[in-house]
């Protein structure tokens, strides 16, 4: 703080704070806490509501016995006697009517409890949609590795620096389309009746039902994400000095072990970054599998997370399940960074 | 050292290499012998790395022929031919230890861990880097850098040693330390090495032959001293140590001595080319081959001038003269005392 | 690089030729569709060239609002996240050490975070403070990651400043708010120019934040998306091809502003 007003001065020092904690506190932190919070939290009948009913069941009985009684009153033949008799009967009938109104109020307001029954919720249909969304996105990612290495290489190492900046530049142009435009192109390229299979038809191939069997989710999906593969690691293969290329090749080293020791190991933040992004971008994505299936389907988490909060009005299970995919997402972050030696800073550049 | 490393022979023949339409080297037809010490002298741009990467096996001739050892290497990849190559800016592995680099061509020739690692301590032993075997390059000083491009290049016994300038990032006081040693080095195993500079001195004090290179051509090969007192051609004469020129005309030429006719009078000279009475010609004079006369003598080999300045540069001084429109550059042994000059005199040589 | 061999080098230009068709096909599949006559959107059929699809999406209204709500929303987030960038950038250049470190982290944790948690626990926070979710939520969402990319940016540009400029400054008698206006601010003010335009695009593009924060309004982008669910109108193939025009003249303007930029720098 003093740091900052002795390079800002007070004013300007004290707007940088106010901006950057709105930020920090009120967008990021705080919805994540409430978030988390909401996950952890569903309104139940109050503890120990079933002895309660006993109570109240026991209660009833003591009201039929005590209308038994009253009846047996109205037999009396003192008329005196008999009104005061009534009397007492009606206050008492009356005091258990007041009991039971108030037990059963208790029994059914449902109290705020802390629980972890929101993630259990998911149940192993669920639970199967969330591992699939995860292996999926987990093969995405090899995917588009595997697609882009050889390009960011080729690219960055074989070609001339003017050459290279054209053509990364060239690959934005599809970029500069709305997502959910590009995602749409496919499906009508993947279509039952488009002309993949029409292509098909013509050598006597049947039409494949690339939507409905999952493949054309995959497609547009490691199409959507590509870039976010390249660039990272065009750039980190454009710092690689050529000279260790060459006097790895000049030890000996065949093309294999050149990429395994000198250029894989440069390569690395590239990697971790490429595959990050990645792997989030799809296990978080909503708009490829709903507009690839037409959401006549729910192959991806995303959707389910959607269909609590907008459809079945459940934000605490909501919560819960966008709260598994956050985790898994960090835990992803955690394992590449362990992975590929790698800080944070390396990461986001 | 364990294997048997003897230098092999190399030979070009008319090879030249196009970069599309730029000659970047001109017909070359060379042959170094086994085991001499062998520099390629000539400015930047001049084509000595790519006469290096021709022999290296980074490059093949676009016409000609490269033999090493008697065989052609057209063909031949650089990890297939019996050179290693030290880089201009050394290109060590910024991920591996310096142990690490100095085995890595042994790691890719299949040698076990425990082999290699004990051969590459051997070496690291010869340049006196056992101490640093576990550190990063980056955490090395220049000199120690150099040292481990050595040792990591002679890990793999090769036959020829080709370096690119590999001094040039060193300070003066470690440049002159590592020359010594890099002779010893050569000195020791027998190997040829093929050394290229754009520094004259080393090229002096180092090398068996030296090559002077111009324009991508050879413009003339022989020993220092040929190359020094002796340069055949213009370039070789202008780019090797400093020279006076005097343009003028054979007057009389006679069983290898010629009069030559200049503005600044007629002078005796050497005619190592035999030209004939009438031709014009550039006559070359060392400025340590000039010395002061009195103004009144008489001698062969004289002209007036008048010096303008003094330059004391350690063992010996910079005269600058003012001859005519001419300037004219003597060096004088230093012997104390500055009063040996004032203003005026004559010069002869 | 001869000896990388002609032949797996001809192998991988093949592969990058392949890469790139992947890449640029859906493009023209659109162009194609877009103009086609013929409904439900497809390439195979073609029963001869329309405008049809331009004039209908001319005269829809939902279309329309969705516009006017997405550049109301970037306007919006144009204006909250480059100042909260920018504060984030100046906190930490002045910021070292551990809690530097956790700062950034939290900075750049929405870059790393699926937009949807993004602009899910939005919602769920101000549902808290009694607000409904609507564009204030959806400007919020998407200022909380934009301002990430802001940030970056900012960051970067700070750390090519040569300090001894405000140093100067300082030694001169200006104030330390003078010195940052009269130094820093213009030094940085190419990067607010490009972090402007990132910015706006990023809100006006943005599908997967926006949907789950917005509520029960719409933008352009998730009234698309809407209407892909909804059958599928050629419509949206000419919107398609009305993208690739903006952008392409955005790319053209763009193109000339730098240049002109660049030569008004080689003049200075
Ligand atoms: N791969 C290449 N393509 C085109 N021109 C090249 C290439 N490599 C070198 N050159 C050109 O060849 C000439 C000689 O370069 P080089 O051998 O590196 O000179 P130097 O003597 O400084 O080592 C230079 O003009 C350089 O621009
Ligand atoms: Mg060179």
């Amino acid at each position: 703080m003093t740091r900052l007003t002795r390079a800002f001065g007070r004013p300007l020092a004290l707007l940088i704070l106010l901006f950057a904690s709105l930020w920090i506190l009120g967008l990021i932190a705080a919805p994540q806490v409430i978030m988390i919070e909401q996950s952890l939290w569903r309104m139940e009948r109050p503890e120990g509501s079933a002895e309660i009913s006993v109570r109240i069941d026991g209660l009833y009985n003591q009201l039929d016995v005590l209308a038994l009684d009253r009846s047996a009153v109205e037999a009396e033949a003192d008329a005196s006697i008999r009104a005061q008799k009534l009397d007492t009967s009606d206050v008492a009938l009356a005091a258990l009517e007041a009991e039971i109104a108030g037990l059963e109020a208790t029994e059914s307001t449902p109290v705020k409890v802390y629980t972890l029954a929101n993630f259990a919720q998911m149940g192993s249909a669920h639970f199967a949609i969330f591992l699939k969304t995860i292996v999926a996105s987990l093969a995405v990612t090899a995917i588009a590795l595997a697609v882009c290495y050889p390009i960011a290489f080729a690219v960055a190492k074989l070609e001339t620096p003017q050459r290279a900046g054209m053509i990364m530049l060239a690959l934005v142009i599809p970029y500069a389309i709305n997502e959910l435009l590009r995602i749409f192109a496919w499906q009508m390229i993947l279509n039952y009746n488009g002309p993949v299979n029409a292509l098909l038809g013509l050598f006597g191939v049947e039409p494949i039902p690339f939507l409905e069997s999952g493949t054309g989710v995959f497609v547009a999906m490691v199409y959507a994400y590509i870039l976010f593969m390249v660039f990272p690691l065009y750039n980190v293969l454009e710092t690689l000095d050529s000279n260790q290329i060459e006097a790895a090749r000049d030890l000996g080293a065949s093309s294999w072990r050149i990429h395994t020791r000198v250029v894989i190991p440069h390569a690395r933040p590239g990697i971790a970054v490429g595959c990050i992004m990645t792997f989030m971008l799809s296990a978080g994505s909503y708009a490829v599998p709903y507009i690839m299936t037409r959401g006549t389907a729910a192959p991806w988490f995303t959707q389910l997370i959607y269909n609590r909060f907008f459809e079945a009005t459940n934000w605490n299970v909501g919560a819960a399940y966008a709260l598994s995919l956050l985790v898994i997402c960090t835990l992803f972050i955690f394992v590449m960074m362990r992975l590929l030696k790698v800080s944070l800073k390396d990461i986001a550049k | 050292m364990t294997g048997q490393t003897t230098g092999m022979e190399i030979e070009l023949r008319r090879s030249e290499v196009r970069f599309g339409s730029f000659q970047a080297v001109q017909p070359t037809d060379l042959r170094i012998a086994p085991g001499e010490f062998f520099s390629i002298l000539g400015p930047s741009g001049c084509g000595k790395t790519t006469l290096l990467r021709l022999l290296s096996g980074f490059l093949d001739p676009t016409a000609g022929d490269v033999l090493i050892g008697g065989k052609s290497m057209v063909g031949t990849g650089p990890s297939d031919r019996p050179t290693a190559l030290i880089f201009q800016n050394l290109a060590l592995f910024p991920l591996m230890s310096v142990l690490e680099n100095v085995a890595f061509g042994l790691e890719m020739r299949g040698w076990s861990k425990v082999r290699r690692r004990a051969r590459a301590m051997e070496l690291l032993e010869t340049v006196a880097l056992t101490e640093q075997a576990g550190k990063l390059p980056a955490q090395l000083s220049g000199g120690q850098k150099q040292r481990v491009a050595i040792a990591r290049a002679l890990a793999v016994e090769p036959a020829v040693l080709l370096l690119d300038e590999p001094l040039s990032a060193l300070d003066l006081k470690l440049r002159q330390h590592m020359r010594a040693e890099l002779k010893q080095i050569q000195a020791r195993t027998g190997i040829t090495f093929v050394y290229i500079t754009h520094d004259q001195g080393e090229a002096l004090t180092m090398s068996d032959r030296i090559a002077v290179m111009n324009h991508g051509r050879i413009v003339q090969i022989g020993t220092p001293d040929e190359v020094y007192d002796h340069p055949d051609a213009a370039f070789s004469a202008t780019f090797v140590g400093e020279m006076n020129v005097f343009d003028g005309k054979v007057a009389a030429g006679a069983d290898g001595f010629a009069r030559i006719d200049t503005r600044l009078g007629q002078f005796r000279a050497t005619n190592p080319k035999r030209l004939a009475d009438g031709a014009t010609t550039l006559m070359f004079v060392r400025p340590e081959r000039m010395r002061l006369l009195d103004a009144a003598g008489v001698a062969e080999n004289r002209l007036a001038a008048v010096v303008q300045r003094r330059d004391l540069e350690g063992a010996y001084s910079t005269l600058t003269l003012q001859a005519q429109d001419q300037v004219l550059t003597v060096h004088l042994q230093h012997l104390g005392g500055a009063d040996q000059l004032a203003g005026g005199g004559d010069a002869g040589f | 690089m001869s000896h990388t061999g002609m032949g797996s080098n001809l192998v991988l230009r093949i592969y990058m030729a392949l890469f790139f068709a992947y890449m640029f096909l859906p493009l023209g599949v659109m162009l194609v569709a877009g103009f086609s006559d013929y409904s439900p959107p497809s390439i195979t059929v073609w029963r001869g060239g329309t405008l049809r699809w331009f004039s209908e999406l001319w005269a829809d209204e939902r279309m329309w609002s969705g516009l006017t709500n997405s550049l109301i929303i970037a306007v919006a987030v144009i204006l909250l996240s480059l100042p909260m960038g920018l504060s984030g950038a100046l906190l930490l250049s002045k910021l070292g050490g551990r809690a530097g470190g956790v700062l950034y982290a939290v900075m750049v944790s929405p870059l790393l975070t699926p937009g949807l948690i993004i602009g899910i626990s939005t919602v769920i926070f101000w549902r808290h403070l009694g607000a409904a979710a609507g564009l204030v939520t959806a400007i919020l969402a998407q200022s909380a990651f934009i301002a990430s990319y802001a940030m970056l940016m900012f960051m970067a540009r700070l750390q090519r400043l040569d300090n001894t400029l405000q140093e100067a400054a300082l030694d001169l008698g200006a104030t330390q708010a003078q010195a940052f206006r009269r130094i820093t601010l213009p030094f940085l003010r190419p990067t607010v120019v490009t972090a402007t335009v990132i910015a706006f695009l990023q809100s006006f593009e943005n599908y997967n934040t926006t949907i789950f924060s917005i509520g029960g309004q719409h933008t352009l982008v998730t009234e698309i998306g809407a209407r892909m669910r909804f059958g599928m109108s050629p419509m949206i193939n000419a919107i398609g091809i009305l993208f690739i025009l903006v952008t392409l003249i955005g790319a053209v303007i763009w193109g000339v502003l730098r240049q002109r930029e660049r030569k008004l720098e080689d003049l200075r």
